[in-house]
């Protein structure tokens, strides 16, 4: 592992689950930050702040998005995610991060360009640290 | 007057054959026609027997000898229609009369024409088994014609028309009472064609609900054409009632199990849904938990994530009896109905939440007069007036004190119960569908466990019932129940 990832985004309401993934990032060292959002709405107005304060360098490589949340899921996320995306430069890789083992929502999550792979819960710390590793 | 000769020759001219009877010999000459038809009698025996037992078709025997006896005895007229079998064994249909005598003729010879019809009499039997056929088909299909005569205002029923009405053969539909016949729902739309189909003669193929004479209702399919006069006007229009009901009710029948299968259907989903959402996290929480615990080599982290274990056990228990919950929510149909009175249920649910009330300073207004009490489980009226109450104060609108108006009803013999408030409304457009799924929470609102409705709704579905939403944002929500 050579260079570290600045900036690492978990978008998820499971606090349990946002704390051991913050462990896990602490343990093996994957990213340097950390940001965390309770649901998808608190994810996409900071992304909208970003975006009219044209402050690239708060971006994330990396976002983590869960799909069942309240007030915003992660499919209503996306649909509005896709909108602003293209005014940033930097490239975010985002991956979609589920328990639901339904087809159906592995399907719908595929269709989208911007996720790069449906991760289902749990996921191993092995491929935590691959995921980081081909980011970085 | 014309000799034998030439009357032969004239007789032949038109395929008539003919016998010459000696009244007073009894003595019978065939024609050279009629010989030339059935071949030249035998020596052996007279030449009538020949003809009776060689010649004429058997079923004509007995009718025809008696004619002929009559014929010669009394100079009674002879007329029958006869099979006889000509040259090539095949019978065909003639038509046997005797040449009428006119006064001045002699009253020694009788002639005997035979013409052959048999071409007109297929064409007869042709045109009767037609009408056979026409008959069964329709009788079988319980397809019934009718006319409408627009000149006249009357209305011709055939007999199996009546027949799927229940009408007595020699009844008589009124033009002016014809619309007792369709079902009240249907009539508007009967009209309309009619009248489309008279003023525009544009023809109509359509199923119907009907009435018979004695008010049953059943389903058709209406058939009908306009009729034109030679002057290219409608004068008007003939058309056939199929009785469809048992294919119609069999296939609402159908439509129905699938209606409940497609329910059962997306509970068991929802149920899926929460099996995998919640059980799985909380399970895959505990197997991250387990990886960190041998990864961990920090006493202190160790004794962290053992609190960790202590959370995700708790979770899972909620979980567990919340789903346990939902499956008792569903087995509750062991419960009997009872006569439940609107007002006690409201009373019921109206203590069980005045912290909640009074806390929001909600008013709650009902007007059961038109319908006081239904039959159900008592459980379920409760528990669908407590989430549709809590539903409506929790989205209340910000700046207004909720106001909840719940009123009951009948119509169209279905009792009905609608729940209405002032509050936020929600966008139906975007979230119509969702409304009633399980874990849907559509306003910013934390505390939005987004189970409830979907408790409702089945509830109301499996006491077989429906419940649909209307909503306006800003100004307010309504659930309408039909039970």
């Amino acid at each position: 592992m050579g260079q570290k990832i600045e900036l690492a985004c978990i978008i998820d309401d499971d606090k349990i689950y946002v704390n051991l993934v913050r462990k896990i990032i602490e343990i093996k060292k994957l990213s340097e930050n950390l940001l965390i959002f309770k649901n998808g709405l608190e994810a996409l107005d900071y992304f909208k702040v970003i975006l009219s304060n044209m402050t690239e360098d708060k971006l994330p490589d990396i976002i983590f998005l869960d799909l069942n949340m309240p007030i915003m899921d992660g499919w209503e996320f996306l649909g509005e995610f896709i909108k602003i995306k293209n005014n940033f430069d930097k490239k975010i890789t985002l991956y979609v991060v589920s328990s639901s083992i339904d087809p159906r929502d592995l399907e719908r999550a595929k269709s989208f360009n911007l996720v790069t792979d449906y991760l289902i819960k749990p996921i191993e710390l092995k491929k935590f640290e691959k995921i980081f590793d081909k980011v970085a | 007057m014309l000799n034998d000769l030439q009357l032969n020759s004239i007789l032949e001219d038109f395929d008539i054959a003919y016998w010459k009877i000696n009244l007073l010999t009894k003595e019978i000459t065939w024609s050279d026609h009629f010989e030339s038809l059935v071949g030249k009698p035998s020596l052996e025996e007279p030449i009538f027997d020949f003809f009776i037992n060689k010649v004429l078709h058997k079923d004509y025997k007995y009718d025809f000898r008696i004619a002929f006896d009559n014929l010669i005895s009394t100079t009674d007229n002879l007329n029958q229609e006869i099979k006889i079998k000509i040259q090539n064994d095949k019978y065909r249909w003639f038509e046997c009369r005797n040449l009428k005598s006119k006064e001045n003729s002699s009253k020694e010879i009788a002639v005997l024409l035979f013409v052959n019809i048999h071409q007109s009499k297929r064409d007869q039997y042709t045109i009767e088994e037609n009408f056979f056929y026409y008959r069964e088909t329709a009788e079988m299909t319980s397809t019934g014609g009718w006319y409408i005569d627009g000149l006249s205002k009357s209305i011709y029923w055939d007999d199996v028309t009546k027949r799927i009405f229940d009408c007595p053969k020699d009844f008589q539909p009124d033009y002016e009472e014809r619309m007792r016949f369709y079902a009240t729902e249907h009539q508007q739309m009967a009209i309309s064609m009619f009248d489309k189909c008279e003023k525009y003669g544009i023809p109509f193929k359509i199923e119907l609900k009907m009435l018979t004479h004695h008010g049953r209702e059943f389903w058709v399919v209406a058939t009908g054409k306009p009729v034109y006069s030679d002057e290219q006007e409608i004068i008007g229009i003939r058309g056939v009632f199929q009785d469809i009901d048992v294919n119609k009710s069999n296939e609402l029948n159908l439509q129905n199990s699938l209606d409940i299968i497609a329910t059962q259907n997306s509970r068991l989903f929802n149920f899926a849904h929460v099996v995998s959402h919640n059980l799985r996290s909380h399970s895959s929480n505990l197997s991250l938990v387990a990886q960190l615990l041998t990864e961990s080599n920090d006493a202190r982290e160790k004794l962290n994530l053992l609190d960790n274990v202590v959370d995700i056990s708790d979770n899972l228990d909620d979980a567990i009896s919340e789903l346990n919950s939902m499956v008792s929510h569903h087995g509750l149909l062991t419960k009997e109905r009872s006569n439940v009175s609107f007002n006690k249920a409201l009373d019921i649910v109206v203590a069980a939440t005045s912290s909640l009330i009074n806390r929001e300073r909600a008013k709650i207004i009902s007007e059961f007069t038109a319908l006081k009490e239904i039959n159900y489980i008592p459980e379920y009226l409760e528990s669908i007036l407590l989430n549709l109450i809590t539903n409506a104060i929790r989205y209340k609108h910000p700046g207004r004190k909720p106001v909840i108006f719940i009123q009951t009803y009948m119509a169209n013999d279905q009792c009905f119960m609608e729940v209405s408030d002032n509050g936020m409304g929600i966008d139906l457009e975007q979230y119509g569908d969702k409304m009633f799924g399980m874990y849907k929470t559509f306003h910013r609102n934390p505390d939005a466990k987004g189970i409830g409705l979907f408790i409702t709704k089945n509830q109301v579905e499996t006491m077989g019932g429906s419940i649909s939403v209307t909503s306006t944002i800003n100004i307010g929500t309504t659930f309408k129940i039909k039970f």
